[in-house]
């Protein structure tokens, strides 16, 4: 009986969306639509940064293709009177994540920073993540992919390279974050400041549409956003609660 | 009337000479693979000897690999540091004499890695160095060492195991080492 006991017990804890009390760090990015002029800088620098490989006109015509982040664009009203809607899309690392409920093997969990983490090495490509993912950003390996010479000498060290048959997806540049968090201990600092961690695309952005930084320092530039009337979340119906928080475009037309 | 056990083992003849020869390719292939490719003791172009060195001068690990102080990457010493003290030390002994040779010519010395991490591993040696790990916790005894033998298995148990005896913040988080 005490293990019925003790499931009524943790009943709230269990039905809690998320693992966690409370992150230590809660990573957040915020995209304003406004300054987004969809020139997909990012969406290189992304490609760059994360040894995205280039799969090729045969695979993307077989819907294979791999960007971590994209830019989709929307067409609105009549020619000549068309405007252009761009929205970069790219992993929402939602708090209560779809994706993270089905994996078989737990290669993708939440971390304590508010992370959705991705193990390629747990991996065992079941795609069921991607089926799950209501944003259609994950991507998976069909194939190994190679670098030309002299092309492979620009793969990022500090992001493996990975291998035929898993998922892969944004991982808010992880190896950056890492990095910041190992200066701040190597300076005896407890917490990273804001505005040390960049992902790729945060920092190439020409309009600085993006804005990257952790959510529970008040002062930071990303919790300022954050307070924005503009700002939502994509799907938010679905109750994903991601941690991509967009700001809409303001129109000088509107009524 | 006995049942007689012949005509079973007649049956399972054909299957104990594969085993026996199977048993046999693995032995040899064992030792071959060993032979040939010794992969945990790698013969190195030049015959360093650690035992010399940070054994009997016990000169510290960190005077040479300096950068695991200060870099994710503990690092080989440039030919550059061996001539430091080899202007003047044992410039006569035939192995010196090779050192200088590279020195001379601007060439590294192809030294081969004898502790290699796969390339999805994420270890910072600053980080170690500066938590006050002992080199030798992972690498051994190095410095009893002729010919450097891998130690560490580099196998994820290691670093869990130890991660959580340091109770490591959030040390056996996977992207703590996984990137
Ligand atoms: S780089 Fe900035 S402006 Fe260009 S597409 Fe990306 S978010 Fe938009």
């Amino acid at each position: 009986m005490s293990l019925i006991d003790d499931f009524l017990a943790r009943w709230h804890e269990y039905r809690r969306p998320g693992y966690y009390e409370e992150f230590d760090y809660h990573w957040t990015m915020t995209v304003d639509l406004d300054r987004c002029t969809g020139c997909e800088a990012c969406v290189t620098a992304c490609q760059a940064e994360n040894n995205t490989p280039i799969v090729g006109e045969d695979a993307i015509a077989r819907g294979r293709h791999m960007q971590w982040m994209r830019i989709e664009r929307y067409w609105e009203g009549e020619y000549p009177d068309v405007k252009l809607r761009a929205i970069p899309m790219f992993c929402q690392h939602c708090d209560a994540a779809p994706c993270e409920t089905v994996c078989p093997v737990s290669a993708t969990y939440h971390n304590q920073d508010g992370l959705n983490a991705q193990i390629y090495n747990r991996c065992i490509g079941t795609r069921s993540c991607a089926v799950y993912c209501p944003y259609e950003v994950r991507y998976f390996n069909y194939n190994n992919h190679h670098w030309d010479e002299p092309l492979d000498q620009q793969l990022n060290p500090d992001v493996s390279v990975r291998e035929k048959g898993v998922m892969e997806k944004c991982t808010f540049c992880i190896q950056r974050i890492r990095q910041a968090k190992d200066a701040a201990k190597d300076d005896g600092r407890r917490r990273v400041q804001d505005g040390e961690v960049q992902p790729a695309c945060v920092q190439t952005c020409p309009t600085e549409a993006l804005v990257f930084g952790d959510r529970k320092d008040p002062d930071s530039a990303v919790s300022q956003m954050l307070g924005n009337e503009r700002a939502y979340t994509v799907l938010e119906e679905l109750n994903t609660d991601p941690s991509v928080v967009y700001l809409k475009k303001v129109d000088a037309d509107a009524a | 009337m006995g049942v007689s056990i012949v005509p079973t083992l007649r049956v399972l003849k054909p299957v104990g000479m594969i085993a026996g020869v199977g048993f046999v390719g693995l032995l040899v292939g064992y030792f071959a693979n060993a032979a040939f490719f010794p992969g945990t003791t790698p013969v190195q172009p030049i015959e360093f000897s650690h035992t010399v060195h940070a054994g009997d001068y016990e000169i510290p690990c960190l005077y040479c690999h300096t950068q695991a102080r200060r870099s994710p990457s503990a690092g080989v010493p440039s030919v550059n540091k061996c001539m430091g003290c080899h202007a003047i030390v044992a410039t006569d002994s035939p192995l010196i004499r090779e050192v200088a040779r590279h020195y001379e010519n601007d060439e590294p010395i192809p030294w081969i890695k004898v502790h290699d991490l796969p390339d999805f591993v994420h270890f910072p040696h600053n980080r170690h160095v500066a938590a006050g790990l002992e080199c030798q916790e992972c690498h051994g005894p190095v410095e009893t060492m002729d010919r450097v033998t891998r130690m560490a298995p580099n196998e994820m148990g290691q670093c869990l195991t130890c991660h959580k005896d340091m109770e490591v913040e959030h040390g056996i988080d996977c992207l703590t080492c996984h990137k």
